[in-house]
């Protein structure tokens, strides 16, 4: 039984090749495709469990390719770049990736974040929230639904993975760390810019005032913490 | 000219004739009162001195005087001066034709003069869309004179520019014009007394831009002035078309240099990638001591060229001022401990010692490239001390500077390598061939902390140890402003 499908989607036919070959061998079933439409396409007809995405394609670009994903379909997503500035990083995430490995890399560290990206926390850990409802929105944790001020919200996995750590964790400042590992996996954990963007993300979709959030707030120099009741006014400073 | 005179004769025969005519016609044909025939009389100098002018209507008023006295005033056939009547007949005579003349003097005038105004300002009319329609500042200056001898009708033109220090000449040589007097900076236009040269300073918004000298047949005043403006704004106009697109030329060729370098940076790591992922893809699975061996050179081969690569295009960057900085207010602490952090395990191995000032302000700098240089001072450190050596870094505050600084207890730099050690690809002779190293490091270093606006240095001595600092600036809290 294959451990999962994988679109690779890069235009040099080298990596494509290298790729096909120690995935197969890891037990990924693995298709391909040379550039953004291609892949848009594989997307919706192969339905793969996650998508290996070139940043730095002739024609539409992984970015753009990422945010023409997104419209349509949650799959995970881990853009492959040469490039690793954090601007990179946190534009690839802002298009809607839930990881991203810079080029060259170990084919272990791949296939970490391979297996960390496919893993879905169970949808009721044990002693977490089954549901929760808040002046502004409803969440129903064992359907992974969320309704904000009564319209249907689509969060992504890893969204939705995020925001149900720091529910279960409500009132608690999580700090960075652990928020990480708990929601991308063990081998994280020097990723704040990931948050930064999940969070901001987050945020837009739940909060009436984004930059003034009332229920996911900042904690200076920790991490992260949740109000179900919703605090009145700015984080802390 | 011959023609203009023989006009003039023509017309001072022809008005005592018409004088004559009227007074034999009402003497010989029909019998009339005086009175009808001196205002007929005066109804004909005034036509004469509307149409020809004051002479022909004085020559008219006394030939008009004498044959009314002679045939009409009695005693007639007799020129009797005595008769007042004759003085008041030659006086309304003679004051008709003065001032008719004269009025019509000044309309003609007042004509011409209209008339001359037209071509004036069609002629500037042209320049101005001349001078529009030229191309670049030189151009436009070749251009410019030849249009202001066709358009104004003067025989020479020469305009100096100031900025190139040029003369542009069209038409005849002529020396009233020479380019010495053209160079001469002038508060007002010099106009030359016989109106046969005049020198203008050409001026926007109160900077000089040069003069211009013209010679020959010159338009008035006020339409000089308007030329010296026209050509002002043409000049101007075209000087700001040409930067403009020389500042165009360089923006493309600095987005052509950052596309160049992505690009290369895409094609030296994609064959790179496929490597090291082939290469630990082995590793990976289960295999012979020895293959282990060869493929762990191949991987750690794959990381020194990626490395190699990046510090290539980082120093190509830096020369080409392309280092894109993302400037924000950090903390030194949070940069020394992420340089620590991400240089474990070696660092572990030596005795580290921080020493913040307490009080030290943020510095406004790239969070990831002032770590980089932290970590290649700390990595130098490592890699030219002895192991268990102690190593120490400190950051002070002063003058609107932070100074970091990282010592060691090793061998120290002798005075000539100091001076050189920043150098790009200079490796210490000591070290040249015991450490590894591309000699980018410490040149990279610099340009980073040169892009933020600061210095790098070093102080040593040999068999005590090394210093290397580098300032950074200080953050600068605005009003209001919140830090997140």
């Amino acid at each position: 039984m294959s451990a999962g499908k994988i679109l690779v989607v890069d235009d040099d036919p080298q990596i494509r090749r290298v790729m096909r070959t120690a995935l197969i061998g890891h037990k990924y079933e693995v298709i391909e495709s040379r550039n953004g439409g291609d892949a848009l396409a594989s997307v919706s007809g192969e339905m793969p469990d996650l998508v290996l995405l070139d940043m730095n394609m002739p024609g539409i670009g992984g970015l753009e390719t990422c945010q023409l994903l997104r419209n349509g379909s949650d799959v995970p997503v881990i853009i492959l770049s040469v490039r690793n500035t954090e601007k990179d990083k946190v534009a690839a995430l802002d298009a809607g990736a839930d990881d991203y490995i810079t080029k060259p890399f170990g084919m272990e560290e791949l296939l970490a974040r391979i297996r960390a990206a496919l893993r879905r926390a169970p949808s009721s850990p044990e002693g977490g929230p089954h549901a929760l409802t808040t002046p502004d929105f409803q969440i129903d944790f064992d359907l992974r639904r969320i309704s904000v001020r009564g319209k249907d919200t689509r969060l992504t996995p890893k969204e939705f993975d995020l925001l149900r750590y720091l529910v279960s964790q409500a009132g608690k400042p999580v700090p960075h760390r652990e928020l990480l590992q708990a929601v991308w996996g063990p081998d994280y954990g020097d990723e704040p810019e990931y948050l930064r963007v999940f969070v901001n993300q987050l945020r837009k979709k739940i909060e009436l005032n984004p930059s003034k959030p009332k229920y996911i707030l900042t904690e200076p120099w920790v991490g992260y913490r949740f109000v179900a009741a919703g605090e009145d006014g700015e984080p802390r400073p | 000219m011959n023609t203009d005179f023989n006009r003039r004769a023509f017309r001072l025969i022809a008005a005592p004739a018409i004088v004559a005519l009227i007074v034999v016609f009402y003497f010989r044909f029909v019998k009339v009162n005086n009175t009808t025939v001196s205002l007929t009389l005066l109804l004909a100098i005034l036509a004469i001195s509307t149409g020809w002018g004051l002479l022909e209507a004085t020559i008219a008023s006394l030939a008009a005087v004498l044959g009314f006295n002679y045939y009409f005033l009695p005693p007639v056939g007799t020129l009797t001066v005595q008769d007042p009547q004759n003085w008041v007949a030659l006086g309304a005579f003679l004051i008709t034709a003065v001032t008719a003349s004269q009025l019509s003097a000044r309309a003609r005038r007042r004509t011409l003069e209209a008339v001359e105004r037209r071509r004036e300002i069609e002629g500037l009319y042209a320049l101005s869309q001349s001078l529009l329609l030229s191309g670049s500042a030189r151009s436009a200056s070749q251009d410019l004179v030849s249009r202001v001898v066709k358009i104004l009708g003067v025989s020479t033109a020469a305009f100096y520019t100031k900025s190139s220090d040029e003369t542009f000449r069209w038409g005849p040589e002529d020396p009233q014009i020479s380019d010495e007097r053209l160079r001469v900076e002038l508060e007002e236009t010099l106009l030359d007394a016989q109106g046969s040269f005049a020198i203008i300073p050409v001026r926007l918004g109160g900077q000089a831009l040069g003069n211009l000298g013209l010679a020959g047949p010159l338009p008035s005043l006020a339409v000089l002035n308007a030329v010296a403006y026209l050509v002002a704004i043409g000049i101007e106009r075209a000087r700001a078309l040409e930067e403009a697109s020389h500042t165009e030329a360089a923006r493309q060729s600095e987005v052509l240099k950052s596309a160049l370098l992505d690009a290369l940076a895409h094609d030296f790591k994609t064959p790179l990638t496929s490597i090291k992922a082939a290469a630990t893809s082995l590793l990976g699975g289960d295999r012979s001591a020895e293959d282990r061996e060869l493929m762990t050179i191949i991987n750690e081969e794959t990381d020194r060229l990626n490395r190699l690569v990046a510090e290539v295009l980082e120093m190509v960057r830096i020369e080409a001022g392309k280092l894109h900085l993302e400037k924000r207010p950090h903390h030194v602490a949070e940069i020394v401990d992420s340089a620590l952090a991400d240089l474990q395990p070696a660092m572990r191995e030596r005795p580290v010692e921080v020493r913040l000032q307490s009080d030290l302000p943020e510095a406004e700098v790239d969070f990831d490239f002032v770590q980089q240089v932290l970590k290649q001072l700390l990595d130098n450190a490592l890699k030219y001390t002895p192991p268990g050596s102690p190593v120490i870094i400190s950051a002070r505050a002063g003058e609107g500077r932070i100074v970091i600084s990282v010592a060691d207890r090793g061998s120290g730099i002798d005075e000539q390598e100091q001076a050189r050690i920043f150098d790009k690809f200079f490796r210490a002779r000591e070290h040249r061939f015991r450490v590894p190293g591309t000699g980018m490091g410490l040149a990279i270093a610099k340009g980073i902390v040169e892009a933020h606006g600061g210095k790098i240095w070093v102080t040593s001595e040999p068999g005590q140890g090394s210093v290397f600092s580098f300032s950074l600036p200080v953050y600068h809290r605005e009003h209001g402003q919140m830090v997140s």
